[in-house]
């Protein structure tokens, strides 16, 4: 099956019963204690992810999301549930996920080209193919005139650039962004918004997507996943119907803005019970 | 459309016509005081015995440097002070990476690490005499005494400023530990531990002083004090000017190689 008729297929349709979800969680939820007392970050969390799809989770600050790409990740144990990748659970990170924060992490002793690879050399892979595929990865992101030079000399849409092709150069089939534009200004957001739709798509690489910015959320996405705080939990999951592939008209179309609305719905309802 | 940012490469400019007249006026304030010195003791403002003119300074040196024993003080100093500023670095080194990565470590050893700088570490200098004898090494243990605490903080507060999505990066290509210190920790430390490296190296100076002043039959220290005893206070001062051209050599051959090993410096990790 193509990718295309993933896309069309839209995200709030059942999935057929011989695909299995790349990414599952289980009553997924994370405690901390705090001085003795317990705080909920995350109540369990139920979802089921479908190879390829882009599913977004909006939500303000100290909701969990980060506490649930985390999880996810691998980075951080769950205090109950599970989740997991490819149908097996997660205890560790695994290469096939990969992971990009709202920060470049670029190593500013490396060029561009040695940041992208870096996780070879950890992976033990330095080959000459390695090597191609980083070129032309970065070229895909649209740094192909900059393989040589070094973070401080790019700006910060550019960095997070080189971050997205540090991570895509190793072919993960999932992707895990933690509000990886958010330091970004609105003009290069939706650039690079429309690139990492581009670019994922191509790949058929599954993509969940933290965010605080609703219209993005809802502009990228299949499906995007609500959450409130205190305790943090996912209050609703929205599926966006809207035709693929996307462009910057798409949110002129009257069923984006009911979407928006739609998610801006469940956000205000649920403070509204506080 | 990826390219839209292409022209917005921000280039390091330097500052170039500015930095001539800084060097300029440095120049000027040094040619200032030498006149300064040269004149004031010449017109009878300060007394001779307390401050010789810089001709007789500068020929005091010149003397100095044709006997044919200021050759072997000089290298006995400049032994003690390099072995103390090597050593120094080591162990302060080791001991700042242990406690950066080890919390264990850190949580039981540090408050000994910072009770024993809190002592003016001067006072040992005696007790190092009479441990370790009048020869080279109560003068080496001095100076690795003083010098190894700079560099010990700055390891270990470099090592723990690494950012934590960094470490989460890491973590998710599962580096091993020794991989993310080697390709992230230690690098992104090492502009702080160069600016220790640094103290280190006057630290060194002044430990192996002190404990030449303390007790000892060679070196420039122990010249000082031989001079200064002697009233021959033009010597004295020569002696002075060699051991700040030691520290001030040290320090700049330091500053060239932190300039060439962490080419990467920006303002904000200065
Ligand atoms: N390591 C931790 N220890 C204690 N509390 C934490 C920790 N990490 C996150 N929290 C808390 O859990 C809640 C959810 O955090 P997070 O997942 O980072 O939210 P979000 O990413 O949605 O802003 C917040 O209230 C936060 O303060
Ligand atoms: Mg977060």
């Amino acid at each position: 099956m193509t990718l295309d008729m993933m896309s069309t297929g839209g995200a709030g349709t059942p999935s057929p019963a011989w695909t299995k979800p790349v990414i599952e969680t289980r009553s997924l939820a994370k405690t901390f204690a705090i001085s003795g007392s317990e705080f909920v970050a995350l109540q369990g969390v139920d979802l089921a992810i479908e190879r390829g799809e882009f599913i977004s989770f909006v939500g303000p600050s100290g909701c969990g999301k980060s506490t649930l790409l985390n999880m996810v990740a691998g980075l951080m144990p769950a205090t109950s549930g599970e989740a997991l990748v490819n149908g097996v659970a997660v205890r560790e990170p695994s290469r096939e996920v990969g992971f990009m924060f709202q920060t470049p992490v670029l190593l500013p002793w490396r060029t561009v080209e040695q940041n992208v690879l870096m996780p070879g050399e950890v992976f033990g892979r330095k080959d000459n193919a390695l090597r191609d595929k980083a070129r032309a990865v970065i070229e895909a992101v649209g740094l192909g005139g900059f393989v040589n030079a070094y973070p401080r000399q790019l700006s910060g849409g550019m960095q997070q650039r080189v971050a997205l092709a540090r991570v895509l150069t190793y072919e993960p089939s999932v992707l895990l962004m933690d509000e990886p534009f958010g330091a970004l200004d609105e003009f290069t957001r939706e650039a690079m918004n429309l690139e990492l739709m581009r670019i994922t798509r191509q790949a058929g690489i599954t993509v969940l997507f933290v965010t605080h910015n609703i219209t993005e959320a809802v502009f990228m996405s299949d499906r995007v996943v609500v959450m409130t705080p205190r305790p943090g939990k996912v209050s609703g999951i929205v599926p966006v119907d809207l035709p693929r592939p996307r462009e910057i008209e798409t949110m002129q179309l009257p069923r984006f803005t009911e979407i928006l609305f739609e998610v801006r719905h469940i956000l205000g309802g649920s403070r509204g019970a506080h | 459309m990826a390219l839209t940012e292409a022209g917005s490469v921000r280039l390091n400019r330097k500052a170039g016509s500015g930095d001539l007249r800084f060097t300029l006026i440095t120049w000027g304030v040094l040619l200032l005081l030498i006149g300064l010195w040269e004149t004031l003791p010449r017109m009878g403002m300060v007394s001779a015995i307390i401050l010789p003119p810089f001709s007789a300074v500068a020929a005091a040196l010149w003397s100095l440097m044709m006997t044919d024993f200021f050759l072997g003080h000089f290298i006995v100093t400049l032994r003690e002070i390099l072995i103390g500023f090597v050593l120094g670095t080591a162990i302060g080194f080791a001991i700042g990476v242990a406690l950066a990565i080890w919390p264990t470590v850190k949580r039981v050893a540090y408050p000994f690490v910072v009770g024993f700088q809190a002592i003016p570490k001067i006072v040992f200098a005696p007790l190092f005499i009479a441990w370790f004898g009048f020869g080279e090494t109560s003068k080496v243990v001095m100076a690795v005494v003083i010098a190894f605490f700079p560099v010990l903080i700055n390891t270990m507060v470099g090592l723990e400023s690494v950012p934590a999505d960094a470490m989460r990066l890491m973590r998710s290509i599962r580096a091993t530990p020794m991989q993310s210190f080697l390709k992230v920790s230690l690098p992104h430390a090492l502009p702080m531990i160069f600016a220790g490296v640094k103290a280190a190296l006057t630290f060194a100076v002044i430990g192996a002083i002190v404990g030449e002043f303390v007790g000892a039959s060679e070196g420039l220290g122990y010249l000082v004090d031989l001079y200064n005893n002697q009233l021959r206070i033009d010597r004295v001062f020569a002696v002075v000017v060699v051991l700040a051209a030691i520290g001030a050599g040290g320090y700049f051959l330091l500053e060239w190689l932190d300039k060439k090993l962490i080419f990467w410096r920006t303002e904000d990790n200065k």
